[in-house]
């Protein structure tokens, strides 16, 4: 079969760039433009837009027409998922928890969900990591630096 | 000679016990501010400032200052150790440290960054004591225009941090200042891209962006393959530096020293664009920039001296005018007004023990730093033989209170959670995030200073190449964009032949 | 994002029910650590007033009144932040002339002003200073309106960006003689001072806290002061007041807030403390050094400042809707 897509991951690349250019377009239309002597504040945007759209244009006509030279260490096909999800979900649960619940719980969270992304993950290291962050975080940003954070939030009893 | 009775003063202030003593926890305190990452010299000092009400004005401003060049140190430890870049000036730190540190050479990539800023930082303080106020003069020079072809020298640069694709790295570059643009217009404050999000209205916090693409994109790309390779090398070679590695490193670090050294002088990214330009040039003149990206020791110790050196001589306008030149600049001038003192081109001639006070305790403070920072080494990088489904979930802990303690703001924690998945479909696509960091920081300024130009000139766009700086660095820029265009077109050329 | 938000509603119920603690009574105020909130990064002049206040309030409350920057979108972040906080006292806030000006120059503000917040008292005005480049023509004030008068908008006016101190100044001189000049905004005083001493731009106007370093110096040329009286720290600058341009008068005003609610004790108590704070001598001593000084005692109640927001929101708002200029 004759590969139409030389290279996949510049056509990606490629595509990606000229969606994320006629994003900026669309969202930078109501925008004044002004003139170049008095620019307004969709004048630059505009611009930048325009020429990511080029760029990307070139990429996606190279990955129809070169081949890759060099396939890289990751393939693209593959996704690591369950790494994605829960180290995002780490992240999230950090920032929905710290207003609420405090340094204390929110920390615990975001190291244990995230230590559920390693397939070596291990129940025992798992919770304890945890522990140990809490009190290292404890120790160092409330005690030692003296951050305006409480340790236990409002939800629990602290403030 | 004036110099030296002055420098006599400024010892004979800074070698008391007490101010040797709160130059030590300055530098001490900013070290390990800097190595947490996330967490700056901004927070750090705002927190301290109450305290500083009850110590005598020099001693404050000693302590305070330690903290921030000494933040500045720390900050590559987080970069080369686990690729987590918390401010703008160890993006560049990361690039090629980090890589060192994959094949084991964390201990050397370490040493080469405390020792070039040791030397970085001393040279600075010796130029700032000398060519203060004729420096300030010279930043004073610089106008809308001259800023405005600074900015796109660099951004052109800025190309060249890439490895792979120049195509891919300019569009890298754009996109970035397209996210840089993000928040209210300075000129009309207009919202652009804010999407109704007050927390936007700012911008998108650099240190959420740079932690997303940089440290949580590197984890989950990490984990990806976690069953095929040991993810960092367990055996870590030889911690100090060989003669060959000497070598390498003594002009990448006397040009970085140099290069920062001016433009730390110029207030508003000036020092920013030290460690970037110190890199592109490096990379240039290499006889092997193949080496480039892959661990290369001359990317490392010609960026981290031009950054500690631009920390230092970021105190000249803030010392001789008045003028800050960063955030904390600002706070040093607040720390100044605190203490009953009105920061202005006075200082100099009215306070001169304050003056020449912080100038010595700033050679003080640059080798308590190599001396602290030396045998730490040892520590740090026994910390890469934990195992990394151990290592990174602290990791995350450590981005998620540091990204959070930037504003007290639980978005710019959401914001990191977003870049990490963008960085994560970057590595994917082959496209190196460091250009689109630079875009992000210079984006902003570069629309800022263009616009400010032509307001200034009435419109007049002959008002960059009328006046005499802002025409050089242009004409170096449109020099340097034929050099870095020529080998792709060549490339293409023979590719085509071939075919 | 609805289902998260529902679960963290849900596991908060569950936390509730658990938490042993009662809220505290109003009269125990202040039984924990007070958050004052500063909308403003950390070192502005702003920053530096609430500091020297919560030291001095920290004392005479016998717990530590902390200051919070919450910096962003011209202070609305943080006032937005602290109208939202429960109304207990132990979440203020200290903003300065942003809060009245911030009614007209946000047209989509998620609270409002005037009535989301209960005010504690006023604190200082900060006076500000119109100051020129070193080579500008005019000797003095009365030279500089006629000079600006000629060349409109050939005069090039710096300000410290969209809600500052210095575009509000830089406004109403503007609407006071009615003639506008080309404005430039940076972000922040430090850029727009240094393109002023460097002769890149013609005038500015800021607060003497910013300005009076660069007068003494001689780096600048000083036109006036903006304030009905002379100040102590530049006795030879002349005020608008003395002829030049009479109507012309602004001060960067700062006040204490809590939010709307929090009780009628709980206000008392922290007007109590502010009180005290103002005939602080060290307070007395820093403000002097800032140019500035407390305002007089009587102002500083809850009842004056509610009536002196209001009319400041009523004076800005034609000025801010002339210029045509909004935050939004």
């Amino acid at each position: 079969m004759v590969r139409f897509v030389k290279n996949p991951r510049n056509v990606a690349t490629g595509l990606m760039l000229i969606a994320v250019a006629a994003f900026f377009v669309w969202q930078g239309s109501d925008l004044p433009m002004g003139r170049a002597i008095r620019m307004g504040p969709g004048y630059f945007p505009m611009i930048l837009a325009g020429l990511l759209a080029l760029l990307g244009l070139i990429v996606l006509l190279t990955g129809l027409t070169r081949p890759s030279d060099d396939e890289g260490s990751i393939a693209l096909r593959h996704w690591p998922w369950r790494a994605l999800a829960l180290v995002t979900l780490a992240v999230v649960l950090f920032g929905f928890g710290i207003r609420p619940l405090g340094l204390g719980p929110s920390m615990w969270l975001a190291v244990f969900v995230s230590s559920l992304a390693s397939s070596r993950f291990n129940i025992l290291t798992g919770l304890l990591s945890a522990c140990i962050m809490v009190a290292f975080s404890w120790a160092v940003f409330i005690k030692g630096l003296g951050l305006p954070l409480p340790m236990l939030g409002p939800w629990l009893g602290g403030y | 000679m004036e110099i030296f009775d002055n420098l006599a003063l400024g010892f004979s202030v800074a070698f008391t016990f007490q101010n040797i003593l709160y130059c030590f926890l300055g530098v001490l305190l900013g070290t390990l501010i800097g190595v947490l990452p996330g967490l700056g010299p901004v927070p750090t000092i705002a927190m301290l400032l109450p305290i500083t009400f009850g110590l005598p004005p020099v001693a404050a401003l000693i302590m305070l200052s330690g903290i921030y060049y000494g933040a500045q140190y720390g900050g590559s430890t987080t970069a080369i150790l686990i690729n987590l870049p918390g401010e703008s000036s160890s993006v560049v730190t990361a690039i090629d440290g980090y890589q060192m540190a994959r094949q084991g050479r964390a201990g050397t990539a370490l040493a080469t960054a405390a020792l070039g800023s040791f030397f970085a930082g001393s040279v600075a303080t010796f130029l700032l004591a000398v060519f203060a106020p004729p420096l300030a003069d010279l930043a004073l020079k610089f106008g809308p225009p001259e800023y405005f072809a600074l900015m796109v020298l660099g951004l052109i640069a800025s190309v060249a941090l890439a490895s792979g694709s120049v195509i891919k790295a300019l569009a890298m570059v754009v996109l970035g200042i397209l996210l840089g643009l993000s928040g209210q217009d300075v000129y009309t404050g207009t919202p652009r891209f804010t999407f109704d999000v007050i927390e936007l209205a700012d911008g998108i916090e650099f240190v959420a962006l740079a932690m997303g693409v940089f440290g949580i994109g590197e984890i989950v790309r990490n984990l990806e393959d976690e069953h095929t390779r040991t993810v960092m090398v367990q055996k870590v070679k030889g911690l100090l530096l060989s003669k060959d590695d000497f070598k390498r490193i003594i002009g990448p670090v006397l040009r970085g020293t140099f290069l920062g050294s001016f433009l730390g002088i110029l207030p508003g990214g000036g020092a920013i664009l030290s460690s970037f330009a110190s890199y592109s040039i490096e990379k240039k003149i290499s006889r092997h920039p193949e080496r480039f990206g892959k661990g290369a020791i001359e990317g490392v110790a010609g960026p981290e001296s031009a950054n500690n050196a631009g920390a230092q001589t970021s105190f000249i306008p803030m010392l001789t005018l008045g003028i800050p030149s960063n955030p904390v600049m600002a706070l040093m001038i607040g720390a100044l007004i605190i203490q009953g003192i009105v920061p202005g081109p006075n200082v100099v001639n009215e306070q001169p023990n304050l003056f020449w006070g912080i100038v010595a305790s700033m050679w003080i403070g640059n080798f308590l730093l190599v001396v602290l920072n030396l045998p730490l080494i040892g520590i740090w990088v026994r910390l890469l033989t934990v195992p990394y489904h151990i290592l990174f979930p602290l990791i995350v802990g450590f981005c998620c209170i540091g990204v959070y303690s930037v504003n007290n703001n639980e978005f710019d924690v959401f914001t990191m959670a977003l870049f990490g998945l963008i960085g994560y479909v970057l590595v994917k696509l082959q496209c190196e995030p460091a250009p689109l960091l630079l875009g992000f920081i210079i984006g902003p300024m570069l629309e800022e200073y263009l616009r400010r130009a032509m307001l200034i000139s009435r419109g007049d766009p002959l008002v960059f190449v009328s006046r005499p700086i802002s025409a050089t660095m242009l004409g170096l820029a449109a020099l340097a964009l034929l050099v870095v265009l020529l080998p792709s077109v060549r490339k293409k050329r023979e590719d085509a032949f071939k075919e | 994002m609805r289902n998260l938000k529902s679960a963290a509603i849900a596991l908060a119920a569950l936390a509730l029910s658990v938490a042993p603690f009662a809220a505290a009574k109003a009269q125990d105020f202040p039984s924990r650590n007070v958050t004052m909130i500063v909308p403003f990064a950390a070192g502005g002049p702003t920053d530096t007033v609430a500091r020297l206040i919560a030291e001095s309030m920290s004392r005479s409350l016998g717990q530590q009144v902390v200051v919070e920057n919450v910096g962003g979108a011209g202070g609305t972040r943080g006032a937005g932040q602290v109208a939202k906080a429960a109304p207990d006292g132990y979440t203020i806030l200290l903003h300065h002339i942003g809060q009245a000006t911030s009614a007209t120059l946000y047209r989509k503000l998620p609270y409002n002003v005037l009535t989301d917040f209960e005010e504690v008292g006023l604190v200082t005005d900060v006076p500000m200073t119109m100051i020129g480049k070193s080579t500008l023509e005019p000797k003095d004030a009365a030279a500089l309106i006629a000079y600006v008068k000629e060349k409109k908008d050939g005069v090039i006016y710096g300000n410290a960006g969209v809600g500052s101190a210095s575009h509000l100044c830089g406004m109403l001189f503007m609407s006071a003689i009615g003639t506008p000049m080309t404005t430039v905004p940076y972000q922040g005083t430090g850029p727009a001072m240094n393109d002023l001493v460097g002769g890149q731009i013609d005038l500015m106007c800021d607060q003497t806290t910013n300005t009076t370093g660069q007068i003494k110096a001689g780096k600048v040329k000083a036109y006036g002061v903006t304030t009905p009286n002379r100040l102590k720290s530049l006795p030879d600058i002349p005020t608008f007041k003395e002829g030049a341009l009479p109507g012309f008068e602004i001060a960067v005003w700062h006040g204490l807030y809590a939010p709307k609610g929090t009780p009628k004790v709980t206000i008392d108590k922290l007007n109590a403390a502010l009180l005290t704070a103002l005939q602080d001598p060290k307070v007395i001593a820093r403000f002097a050094d800032l140019g500035t000084e407390p305002v007089a005692l009587e102002r500083a109640t809850p009842e004056v400042h509610e009536k002196f927001l209001a009319a400041e929101v009523a004076k800005w708002k034609p000025v801010i809707e002339q210029a045509g200029v909004f935050a939004d």
